[in-house]
């Protein structure tokens, strides 16, 4: 597993690894760029309606979301264990710590999903149900914002989940192709991560105490 | 990376996780927000130095993840020099409320 065949254009096994991660972290660079203009647009309303954005976020659910949040943090160390275990040659324990991040992964889409339900018997999702009347034209705005950002995060982590259960797969079958990485695998995921890190506090912790 | 920092950063970001939602209900006015950011931040840098192995890594791999965090940084700053000093003309989302 580590042992990776060496491609034709490096030097050393080393230069592959590292060419490999550099091209990771260019990816997720402009990840960055693609969630961050969200959480750009987000400051900006809150800078213009700094009390109509609190009163909308307070339509959230908290509870779910700080769970969700476990849930996530959790499923990173799942993650990292498994690129532990790659590093030992562990291979069984490897399948399992991969296993683990998935269904930690599917456990909060679940929830996630559950929250969507929620919302929508709460008349809160614009251009299906939202009620203009009870939450306010800022209200919409919000609403319109938390969806597009969950969603996006949503089929990121979804993409990780089938990413994540194929290595799991491969890697029980001991089929792991060598231009397959768990530790890159492992970059996107932790990555989908931090993006929830930033949106909990913006979500759910708006005008809680107030 | 060792199993056990694996462990111990995974208590200190579930730790950080109950703090910024026991402090979301202390009432601090507009440093709610500045409170939730920095421990944002520190959960990211817990995850990004050691999950992500950047504490291991070459200058060169933790320029490239820097990079992206830097431009997002020009992005807010100039978006924000626009939208948050604007008096006489106003920007579009301005329509949205009626004052």
């Amino acid at each position: 597993m580590s042992d990776r065949t060496l491609g034709f254009q490096y030097a050393t096994p080393a230069q592959q690894r590292e060419a490999s991660t550099l091209g990771m972290w260019t990816f997720l660079a402009t990840e960055v760029l693609f969630l961050g203009t969200l959480v750009a647009a987000y400051l900006n309303y809150r800078i213009y309606h700094p009390h109509e954005i609190i009163e909308a976020a307070r339509h959230t659910k908290i509870v779910l979301g700080t769970a969700n949040t476990g849930v996530l943090l959790t499923s990173s160390a799942c993650m990292a264990m498994a690129v532990r275990s790659v590093d030992d040659q562990a291979r069984r324990s490897a399948v399992w710590w991969l296993l683990a991040t998935a269904l930690l992964g599917i456990l909060f889409v679940a929830i996630k999903g559950y929250e969507y339900f929620e919302e929508f018997q709460e008349h809160l999702v614009p251009a299906l149900n939202f009620d203009f009347t009870r939450y306010g034209p800022v209200g919409e705005l919000f609403f319109t914002w938390y969806f597009a950002v969950t969603g996006f995060h949503a089929v990121h982590l979804v993409i990780g989940i089938v990413i994540v259960l194929i290595a799991a797969g491969l890697l029980a079958a001991d089929r792991f192709p060598d231009t397959m990485s768990v530790r890159i695998i492992g970059l996107y995921w932790h990555f989908v991560d931090i993006v929830w890190i930033f949106l909990f506090p913006l979500i759910y912790l708006a005008g809680r105490a107030h | 990376m060792s199993r056990a920092t694996i462990w111990r950063c995974w208590l200190a970001l579930v730790l950080l996780l109950t703090a910024t939602t026991a402090s979301a209900f202390v009432p601090l006015g507009a440093f709610n927000l500045v409170v939730s950011l920095v421990i944002a931040i520190t959960k990211a840098l817990i995850v990004l130095l050691f999950f992500m192995e950047l504490s291991a890594s070459r200058a060169l791999v933790r320029a490239f993840a820097a990079a992206g965090f830097f431009w997002l940084l020009i992005m807010i700053v100039l978006t924000g020099a626009d939208y948050w000093h604007r008096t006489d003309v106003r920007a579009p989302i301005d329509m949205t409320t009626s004052y």
